[in-house]
């Protein structure tokens, strides 16, 4: 549905990526994890033709996005960071708006989701809370009803209900219909409830990408004492250890097994050995450090 | 496409309509006052040999229109980078821009009309053709200021980068002064059908911002 080939980009000097390949198959949920300034936000832009790569090309349905044909754009649902839409519009002029350029338009998915808000017809939007809002953006979206949804850190300025309920409506929509779904979020516990696979940036370069399941059934937080007060020697697939008063804490795709044998053959003597299971939040900071 | 326009500035143009059509009013009365205190002869003489145009209150009305219409229109499009929703319809984003921009073009050429019609009808009922017509070509460059203005403020709002939107308030300033030049009456006749011409190509410099606005630029 979306391959991304060799981006590169810079603002100014300052190298955002070079050469970043990746791909989102059909039907699926794919959420782009990554510490501020990792190029988050620009691979969305890219995404959406608001931005032109240094170099490589994003293909969506086939077409290079940059001269994309226009219409093509049906298909393609678009969720601005903060869920801006005309604000000057009320509840049923926007409907009127968007429903004149989409054939498949779906009023009653849309209105059906706005009874819910209890506002009248004739509100403005810009008279709306933050939650409210994000709802009638969601309810735009799922009445174009289009194969691609890409959405900007969808959870900005909901509070947790709201969060749950965007989640909660989109994935229910996204899942009974096919969808292919292309998303940020500075929430990564909201992720965690929605997306099928990530992609986890750092900073120039794509960390990993892999089904969310997989990845928390692989990887493991390992907590142990240093026998003897030392630092902890470089190893490999071993991500941000940290060492307090010889406490050591690291994550690893590495079984216990493993890894103790690892240490060993490192001249690691170590006590008081545990892992555990993680939760996306906590595999994010463990694979991409906490600075 | 239309319809958004329509809604985002109608309540301006209502008041840009009442507001240019009470000033039109004004100066008629104004104009009638003159007359009932000096009597028609003395205001035809001053009319045809002292230059007089008697609406000179008029002159920067039409160019302000037109900074705000652009104001009004543009800068909610612009702000939280709400544009990218127009430009993510499923049409060419330089016909959508090319729409919005036509749409304000049309409102405000046919309420510049409406004043200069009002204008003619009323002055006939004090002087002469040749007088009414003197005033009202002493007047088209003002309006096509205001026309003028509209599309040049458009092109600094939708700019995506600070410095080249500066550029564009420095040549946009250069480019209104020239229709106030000269303050002599029917000074610009022959430049007339220049300018109107310039004013509509100048229709092509906002979508140049918008081509930019498109790559990102920042």
């Amino acid at each position: 549905m979306i391959d991304c080939i060799n981006l590169t980009h810079y603002y100014g000097k300052r190298c955002i990526y070079e050469n970043l390949s990746f791909s989102v198959p059909q039907g699926r949920i794919l959420g782009l994890l990554g510490k501020n300034g990792t190029g988050k936000t620009t691979t969305i832009n890219i995404l959406s033709g608001f931005l032109k790569p240094r170099s490589g090309e994003c293909r969506i349905f086939g077409q290079n996005i940059i001269g994309m044909n226009p219409e093509l754009r049906r298909d393609i649902g678009l969720l601005i960071e903060g869920h801006i839409q005309y604000s000057f519009m009320t509840i049923r002029q926007i409907e009127r708006f968007y429903a004149r350029f989409y054939p498949q338009w779906d009023k009653n998915v849309y209105y059906d989701l706005m009874s819910m808000l209890k506002v009248a017809p004739n509100q403005r939007i810009s008279r709306m809370s933050c939650g409210q809002r994000s709802q009638v953006a969601l309810g735009l979206l799922m009445a174009q009803n289009p194969k691609l949804l890409i959405l900007d850190d969808f959870s900005l300025g909901l509070d947790p209900g709201y969060r749950r309920l965007f989640i909660d409506y989109l994935r229910d929509f996204v899942k009974s219909s096919g969808k292919t779904v292309f998303l940020t979020s500075h929430i990564i516990q909201d992720m965690e409830r929605l997306i099928d696979d990530c992609i986890m940036m750092d900073y120039g370069k794509i960390l990993l990408q892999m089904p969310v399941d997989e990845l928390l059934g692989k990887y493991r937080q390992y907590n142990f004492r240093l026998a003897e007060i030392s630092a902890l020697p470089e190893m490999a697939d071993v991500y941000h250890p940290t060492v307090i008063r010889g406490n050591v804490e690291l994550g690893s795709f590495l079984d216990a097994d493993e890894l103790k044998s690892r240490l060993i053959a490192n001249g690691v003597a170590f006590e008081d050995f545990s892992s555990q299971k993680v939760n996306l939040e906590d595999a994010f900071i463990g694979l991409t450090g906490k600075y | 496409m239309l319809y958004k326009e329509w809604i985002k500035t109608r309540w301006f143009y209502a008041v840009a309509l009442l507001t240019t059509f009470a000033l039109c009013v004004y100066v008629l009365l104004n104009i009638n006052r003159l007359v009932s205190l000096k009597g028609a002869a003395h205001l035809w003489e001053v009319a045809m040999f002292r230059d007089a145009i008697f609406i000179d209150m008029l002159r920067y009305v039409p160019l302000l229109v037109g900074i705000v219409a652009a104001v009004v229109q543009f800068v909610p499009e612009l702000v939280h980078k709400r544009l990218k929703l127009t430009m993510h319809l499923p049409r060419g984003y330089v016909r959508s821009v090319m729409e919005m921009l036509l749409f304000g073009f049309g409102c405000l050429a046919l309420l510049f009309c409406g004043n200069l019609v009002m204008l003619l009808l009323g002055l006939q009922t004090f002087f002469a053709n040749e007088i009414v017509w003197h005033i009202v070509l002493t007047a088209l460059p003002w309006y096509l200021a205001g026309l003028s203005a509209y599309i040049l403020v458009a092109w600094i709002c939708l700019e995506p980068v600070w410095r080249r939107r500066i550029l564009n308030i420095l040549i946009s300033i250069a480019c209104l002064r020239v229709f106030y030049m000269s303050p002599a009456p029917e000074a610009y006749n022959r430049l007339l059908p220049w300018l109107a011409g310039l004013v509509v190509v100048s229709l092509a410099l906002p979508l140049l911002s918008v081509v930019r606005f498109k790559e990102g630029k920042e």
